[in-house]
């Protein structure tokens, strides 16, 4: 099997590298990576830490799409070479490592975190078969792969878009009863770089590993946002 | 800070688009094509050709709106895909029912 291998360093030009090994019909493409790392190149760079598809920190685009590389068996790709990249819309660090920071910084400016009701006294449980469970539980898997950042091309363009992961997130605090942050995170979620430059091309749901819809988690925001706008022209009037 | 991005202008750069994707492309490029075929359509509204194309235009770029429209306002984003295939094969359709009633 060929295996085409972006390489980047700060200082020098980015290239494709070939290696080509011999590889099973279980191997995946980490496997791929560690193997070249441990016999062919030990200077190739490249983020891994669980193996088993829990942690996220393995995402990288393969032939084109972002995968989790240690659950992409290299058989499932076709026999030609396999192209692997890091992946698109972070910072590069080296080969095919980069930086999450960003990732990090859109949770923050999404406001992507729980705040509690001042009025709420503890924390009462929502019950597992409430309906307000059965809206936000689809949306707290998320691994922090980054993989939805990278497939959006809306991040592309606009790289201040809070982008799939921060929104989802954003809605799973914004739909829990027990939250009172929706107020601070007004501007962010609906003004220019918020929930309405999706353009719901659905990239997001296509690579996700964990089968997350971020679409749809930022479609029930925008209902949130334009239900409140409806509340408070109905009340002012 | 170097960031890479998707290169739209390499065959890799498409590899992997799946259908949410092609749908928002058709429906834009549909829209642009419409402008030039609108003119065509003033300039000689008896032309067999650009009567055609802006049929088939017109239905590509609203039953793929009504798509996104089904979609924003709750319809299961599951069924995007289907949603997608439906839009193209009611499109064909309609084409070919709009063709063949000659009305003038």
């Amino acid at each position: 099997m060929i295996l085409r291998v972006f390489r980047y360093e700060p200082s020098g030009r980015e290239r494709l590298q070939e290696y080509e090994l011999e590889t099973g019909p279980a191997t995946t493409v980490l496997d791929a990576l560690v193997e070249i790392q441990r016999t062919l190149d030990p200077t190739l760079a490249f983020r891994y830490a669980c193996r088993v598809g829990m942690c996220g920190s393995c995402a990288m685009v393969v032939n084109g799409r972002e995968r989790w590389t240690c659950r992409t068996r290299l058989a499932t790709l076709g026999g030609g070479p396999v192209t692997i990249r890091p992946l698109y819309h972070f910072p590069l660090i080296k080969d095919l490592v980069v930086d999450m920071a960003p990732f990090a910084e859109k949770m923050k400016a999404a406001g992507a975190a729980f705040v509690p009701r001042e009025s709420e006294a503890g924390f009462p449980p929502i019950g597992s078969g409430s309906r307000e469970r059965a809206r936000i539980d689809p949306a707290i898997e998320c691994i922090g792969c980054g993989a939805c950042l990278s497939a959006c091309t809306m991040v592309g363009w606009d790289a201040n878009f809070l982008g799939p992961a921060a929104l989802t997130r954003a809605f799973t605090a914004a739909a829990d009863s027990r939250d009172g942050g929706l107020g601070a995170r007004w501007e962010a979620l609906f003004g220019e770089d918020g929930v309405f430059r999706c353009h719901g091309q659905q990239t997001c749901i296509e690579v996700c590993p964990m089968g997350l819809e971020p679409s749809e988690a930022i479609r029930r925001l925008r209902r949130m946002g334009l239900g409140a706008i409806f509340s408070f022209a109905v009340m002012a009037f | 800070m170097t960031r890479l991005r998707r290169e739209w202008g390499a065959r890799e750069g498409w590899r992997g688009t799946g259908a949410g994707m092609w749908a928002w492309l058709l429906q834009r490029a549909a829209a642009l094509t419409l402008v030039v075929v609108i003119g065509l359509h003033l300039a000689n509204p008896f032309a067999r050709t650009v009567q055609a194309l802006l049929l088939a235009l017109v239905l590509l770029h609203g039953l793929l709106g009504l798509r996104a429209v089904l979609l924003d306002f709750g319809l299961p984003l599951r069924l995007h895909r289907a949603l997608f295939a439906a839009a193209l094969g009611l499109g064909v359709a309609l084409f070919a029912a709009f063709w063949a009633w000659r009305w003038y």
